[in-house]
């Protein structure tokens, strides 16, 4: 057991940090939230730096793979790179081409990336399959929770390649190992974030976050973005296994409502504008808390799994 | 102890039931700019009755009746959802009233009470939110006027309206609240300039930027420096009116709506959730008639308000959040009305002071926690 990167996995994260420096954070996630496009070019650098390709390349796995995720919603980034780069290769084998959406059959909601993909992975029960998406294929739908959103008509997906029998399963498992990870580098963006407005904004005399009350909170939400962190890159390690898939995204679902709440909170009426970078996490996390039926749908995918 | 409202104060209360009824398709208790000259038609039919001036003095133009009255009035059109009371008619009425020269109220008061003139708050600044003793914005004196320079944010409404209601120094850095003055300065006069800050729920707040305007001395509402005890004293004269209670009524109940029209009623872990919202309803509800008692009896009713906007407004976001958990990714179509319920509520526990704030007040005023001893 060792809770440090090995030098492989560092220098996979340094790689990977570089790239994200030059190709996302939050200026550009506002730039194109605003026009509700898709980062093709973070997409095409990820791709062709091969980074997509670490959940089954040699000597990596899903969890070189989830360290990729994690960076990348950390730096904000507007792609499908976690469906593409780890609840791809779980469920296919191979990473997903192109912009991929993840899809519950028959739902009319809005989807992330449902406009912009290429194909859908698609839950049906207890089989998934993967439906090629001509152009046209979703409708955009204006949406303000970070991420360009896309909704699907009704029987929209019933074509496409049946994965076979358990394929079902290694979705939605894939699924929550995913959420799970986005959560926690989405979390951790909104904490840094608002850890460096209240180190600078002063009100009577100090920094906000010098007092007492403030520190507390604070020092809670850390704790549950660190327990998220290490529950997903448990399951990731465990290449997403049902029980700790689950838990790992209960557990910052859980976390991510409070983690919102707690950073809008103490970056005040900044913080509400779309002026500060804050909303670039804060809003992901209400729309990846909801997929999969939440913290109680991983709940009970849990208590299934362990107890059925 | 009684906890029914008289005969008389029930009767307005149908009174101002029915006369919403004409504005049932006026949606703007929340995004109020984008429907503000409708907004401004509500609040003019409102005048011409007298409901703007409800609580006014009689010999200022008003009808002189009980702070019930107001209640009642902004509960109702809180829950009508079609639109939040104006400032105008509220802290500067009622500061004019107190503090305003004869000249003053014979220019203001009128067109206020008719709803015609309308106010923007600008008190905070980039560097002065929750600590306004902090203000720097800056008024000198030169003969007849004022000249005013500095930053004003997140001020609500500003893009519409006619005046802002402006806090601004006039005395020493170091004086903190000793020396703070309020102004009345027209929006659109030169050196003012009014820029959106757009927020998450699709509204807006607003930046002004203020270079060099001048004010004639008479445009300064109170004694030079003395903006402190005047602000103190009119927050109390909104504080039964500012968080209608009925307006989280009205939260649950379009949460319930939207339950039923989606066959959602029969599940039990979404009624188990709808049950622990009405007794929060409930809570909210009593702590608004806390704050009314203690205001009717005389009392300051700082404690009650501020316990008041605690609960208030955690219970907004309660509702808002399980809103959007009993939805599911249905709620993150911005065209979903539960959406905009949530996106709002983000505000509620930082607008006109945070819970912070407002905790502070009763750990050191009830519970006798000032101090570091």
């Amino acid at each position: 057991m060792d809770f440090e990167l090995d030098d492989a996995q560092r220098a996979i994260v340094e790689a990977v940090d570089v790239l994200l420096e030059r190709h996302a954070g939050p200026a550009r996630a506002i730039e194109l939230g605003a026009k509700g496009e898709y980062d093709g070019a973070l997409h095409g650098a990820l791709r062709e730096s091969g980074f997509l390709e670490l959940a089954c390349g040699e000597g990596t796995g899903p969890l070189e793979a989830a360290l990729l995720v994690e960076c990348a919603a950390r730096a904000g980034a507007l792609c499908s790179v976690a469906a593409s780069a780890l609840v791809a290769p779980l469920v296919l084998g191979r990473p997903g081409d192109g912009p991929l959406a993840l899809v519950e059959s028959g739902s009319t909601a809005p989807i992330r990336y449902a406009a912009h993909a290429h194909a859908a992975l698609v839950l049906d029960g207890d089989r998934a399959r993967l439906v090629p998406l001509p152009d046209g294929s979703a409708t955009p739908v204006a949406s303000t929770f970070g991420y360009p959103m896309g909704r699907f008509e009704v029987g929209a997906l019933s074509e496409g390649d049946d994965l076979g029998a358990g394929s079902g399963d290694r979705l939605r498992d894939a699924w929550r190992l995913a959420l799970a990870v986005e959560l926690a580098g989405s979390m951790a963006g909104a904490l840094e974030t608002t850890l460096t407005y209240v180190k600078e904004r002063r009100q009577f005399g100090r920094a906000i976050g010098s007092f007492q009350g403030v520190q507390h909170r604070l020092a809670r939400c850390h704790i549950q973005v660190q327990g998220s962190r290490w529950l997903a890159l448990e399951a990731a390690h465990g290449g997403g296994a049902t029980e700790a898939s689950a838990a790992g995204a209960a557990y910052a679902a859980e976390a991510a409502g409070r983690v919102f709440a707690e950073t809008h909170q103490f970056s005040g009426a900044m913080g509400f504008t779309r002026e500060h970078d804050l909303h670039v996490w804060s809003m992901r996390l209400q729309a990846l808390r909801l997929e999969l039926d939440g913290a109680a749908g991983h709940e009970r995918a849990l208590a299934e799994a362990r107890w059925a | 102890m009684n906890f029914a409202f008289s005969e008389e104060e029930e009767a307005f209360r149908a009174e101002v039931v029915a006369f919403l009824e004409d504005w049932r398709d006026l949606d703007a208790f929340f995004g109020q700019g984008h429907h503000w000259p409708r907004v401004k038609q509500l609040f003019q039919a409102m005048g011409a009755r007298g409901w703007l001036s409800l609580g006014w003095p009689e010999s200022e133009g008003g009808l002189g009746k009980p702070l019930t009255w107001e209640y009642i009035l902004w509960d109702e059109v809180g829950y009508a959802r079609a639109a939040r009371n104006p400032l105008a008619s509220g802290i500067v009425a009622k500061t004019l009233v107190r503090y305003g020269s004869e000249d003053q109220k014979r220019r203001w008061l009128g067109p206020i009470r008719s709803g015609e003139l309308h106010f923007s708050l600008g008190y905070s600044e980039p560097e002065a939110g929750s600590d306004l003793a902090s203000a720097r914005c800056r008024a000198e004196r030169h003969g007849d006027v004022y000249r005013i320079t500095g930053e004003k944010c997140w001020q609500s409404y500003a893009q519409d309206m006619d005046l802002l209601w402006l806090l601004a120094r006039t005395g020493t850095q170091e004086s903190r609240g000793a020396g703070l003055s309020l102004f009345v300065v027209p929006l659109d006069a030169p050196g003012v300039t009014v820029g959106p800050l757009p927020t998450l729920d699709g509204d807006q707040l607003n930046e002004i930027h203020l270079d060099g305007a001048e004010v004639p001395v008479d445009a300064r509402v109170g004694p030079e420096d003395g903006a402190w005890k005047i602000m103190a004293e009119a927050l109390a004269d909104e504080r039964h009116i500012q968080f209608p209670p009925k307006r989280v009524r009205r939260d649950l109940e379009d949460l319930v709506d939207w339950v039923r029209e989606n066959g959602r009623g029969a599940d039990p872990a979404v009624r188990s959730t709808l049950g622990d919202l009405a007794v929060q309803v409930e809570e909210a509800e009593v702590q608004g008639l806390i704050v009314l008692d203690a205001l009717r009896k005389g009392r300051p009713g700082i404690v009650e308000a501020a316990a008041n906007k605690v609960v208030h407004t955690v219970v907004c976001q309660n509702v808002a959040r399980a809103a959007l958990e009993i939805a599911g990714p249905a709620a993150l179509a911005d065209d979903c009305g539960l959406n905009t319920l949530w996106r709002q509520s983000i505000w509620e526990t930082i607008g006109g002071g945070t819970s912070e704030i407002m905790r502070g007040v009763v750990a050191k005023q009830a519970l006798g926690l000032s101090g570091r001893r």
